[in-house]
């Protein structure tokens, strides 16, 4: 029971992390990047170039990862979105040509890495510490901490830096925020950085403790746009609440019910969620999920 | 021989899938990636009733078109209510809640073993055994799909679909009840999607859950864009352009591996150039809001 506590809790900080990079993108731009599961995946797919194909050093090789991600990411918006945004597309349209790249950058994985289960097998195999009568790997102890410092500095940007101000300027209304002079471009520019930066970063932190497959992005993308409606559209401390509750809800899911309807589990959430309080714990209503 | 049939006999069947989902992407404006999920019911459905219980086969069509149909209702619950890309999160969910179903309740669909052995099609004493006899069985249910969605979406009731389309609050204002059309689009939709799984599962004999993907969703909803959603030829077009060009590939020689993911980049590719450049489609003229 406590392990499946503490399993669920770690999850739930993973979950958080990647939603919150799921949060950053979708608040400015208001459509779903499904290519941001691809960026997830090819950050990890990074990390193994990196680590085991180039054998640099993990202090070298996971920032390497983590900046190749955002490279990736950023050039998404430059080279697609930015163009299609200008001749004024739907959020639909660009959630379509989202879905394309996804199948593409999927599939450009498989094609050079094979579709096996790849390890980033730099750390040797931890035993694992005791805590709290549960046993918890250094890696998932990492994780926890960096997903709190992210949703720290997160909160701490959007409130205190001027950059932070623009992005919710741009967030609540993109018109007014252009008319007030904001560059709408470059604080999505932003958002698209900072965010494929955390993905690449969850990815590698997932791919330490777990393993990387091609199609681990889709699933990761999903459950952070889960934990993110769950949540609240463009809150931080809900998108953290979001990613716990869908962590926790799985482990204990997988106690009671078996581990088979983990996946299940997040979209009944979802479901529920999307029925009776489309707007998430802590976010504003928004027309699209009206009645 | 038998490879050209194989491969018209895989048009027909996406031609099925492609068109139903027209009815509602492109007609109604509700772009579901959940199409797989009710192939898959029509799948299984057929195939379990055919291989433990030996029902005949147009008894497992209706059968499966009936489960479809009744989950498209429960389905629609949370789905209609919302907009947008927030309906297509939430037909990503049912999508997802189906598949975890047909992957994971072992005791009723055996799980990813999947099912073997289902038998040929018969029906008024007419075994549907040879590739060309099948080719004959899915050009029916094509046209049948094709003939249905048409009339629909030329009486008062597609034009109502597409005010929904166009301006929902103004159908409502007009006095219609909007749910009411969307979910018997759905339904209608989600049954016709099923009837083409029912034939694959006869055809193939042997279904898994891996055919009924999110990504197969994905790859019928391009059919539908790529041609050009809400029109009478864009999804059939849509169908055979994205069956058979990734076939040629074939002829390359490439391994069979890197084919199968050359295909999928490839209509990922076409995917992303139509909503670039030309987001009705083909032969469409409804371009999402654009």
């Amino acid at each position: 029971m406590d392990q499946f506590l503490i399993n669920g809790l770690i999850s739930g900080f993973t979950y958080g992390l990647i939603a919150l990079s799921v949060n950053l993108i979708y608040t400015p731009t208001r459509f779903f990047h499904f290519a941001h599961g691809a960026v997830y995946a090819w950050g990890a797919y990074f990390g193994y170039l990196s680590v085991v194909t180039l054998e640099f050093p993990l202090w070298m090789a996971l920032p390497l990862a983590v900046l190749m991600a955002t490279v990736l990411g950023v050039g998404l918006e430059v080279s697609i979105y930015r163009p299609l945004r200008r001749r004024g597309t739907t959020p639909l349209v660009l959630l379509l040509a989202s879905l394309g790249l996804y199948v593409v950058l999927q599939n450009l994985i498989s094609m050079m890495f094979g579709d096996a289960t790849q390890h980033l097998s730099a750390i040797a195999v931890a035993k694992g510490v005791a805590l709290f009568g549960a046993r918890v790997t250094p890696i998932q102890l990492w994780t926890v901490g960096v997903s709190v410092v992210a949703f720290a500095l997160v909160a701490a940007m959007l409130q205190f830096t001027s950059f932070g101000k623009m992005m919710r300027a741009v967030a609540s209304d993109p018109d007014l925020a252009r008319v007030r002079g904001v560059d709408t471009d470059m604080v999505i520019l932003g958002a698209f950085a900072l965010g494929s930066a955390l993905a690449g970063l969850a990815a590698n932190l997932v791919a330490l403790d777990v393993d990387m497959t091609p199609t681990m992005g889709l699933n990761a993308m999903i459950t952070g746009v889960v934990a993110m409606i769950v949540g609240g559209v463009g809150s931080v401390p809900g998108t953290l609440l979001g990613g716990l509750l869908l962590g926790l809800a799985q482990h204990l899911g997988a106690w009671t019910l078996g581990t088979q309807w983990q996946e299940a589990i997040v979209f009944l959430i979802l479901i529920l969620f999307l029925l009776v309080r489309p707007q998430g714990f802590l976010g504003i209503p928004l027309r699209k999920a009206g009645v | 021989m038998e490879y050209l049939l194989h491969i018209l006999v895989l048009v027909g069947i996406y031609t099925t899938l492609s068109v139903s989902l027209d009815l509602l992407a492109g007609y109604t404006g509700l772009l579901s990636i959940a199409h797989a999920a009710f192939y898959g019911l029509g799948a299984y459905t057929s195939a379990l009733l055919a291989v433990n219980l030996g029902a005949p086969f147009l008894v497992g069509v209706l059968a499966g078109m009936t489960v479809a149909a009744l989950v498209s209702f429960v389905v629609s619950l949370p789905s209609l209510r919302l907009h947008d890309d927030y309906f297509v999160i939430a037909t990503f969910g049912s999508q997802m809640i189906l598949f975890s179903l047909f992957n994971n309740w072992i005791d009723l669909t055996r799980g990813p073993l999947g099912i073997p052995g289902i038998p040929p099609p018969v029906m008024f004493g007419w075994t549907v055994q040879s590739h060309f006899e099948f080719v004959l069985l899915t050009a029916v249910l094509a046209g049948f799909t094709y003939l249905v969605v048409s009339s629909i979406a030329t009486s008062p009731f597609g034009r109502v679909l597409r005010a929904i389309r166009e301006d929902e609050v103004f159908a409502q204002a007009m006095g219609k009840n909007t749910l009411y059309f969307k979910v018997s689009a759905f339904a209608v939709s989600a049954a016709l999607a099923a009837s083409a799984g029912s034939l694959y599962a006869h055809y193939i004999t042997y279904i898994d859950p891996t055919s009924f993907t999110v990504m197969e969703s994905i790859l019928v909803i391009s059919m539908v864009i790529i041609g050009g959603a809400g029109s009478r030829w864009g999804p059939v077009i849509g169908a055979v352009v994205l069956v058979t060009l990734p076939e040629a590939l074939r002829f390359l020689g490439l391994p069979i591996g890197v084919a199968a993911n050359l295909r999928q980049i490839i209509y990922g590719i076409l995917l992303v150039l139509m909503m670039m450049f030309r987001p009705q489609g083909l032969v469409g003229r409804y371009g999402f809001g654009r």
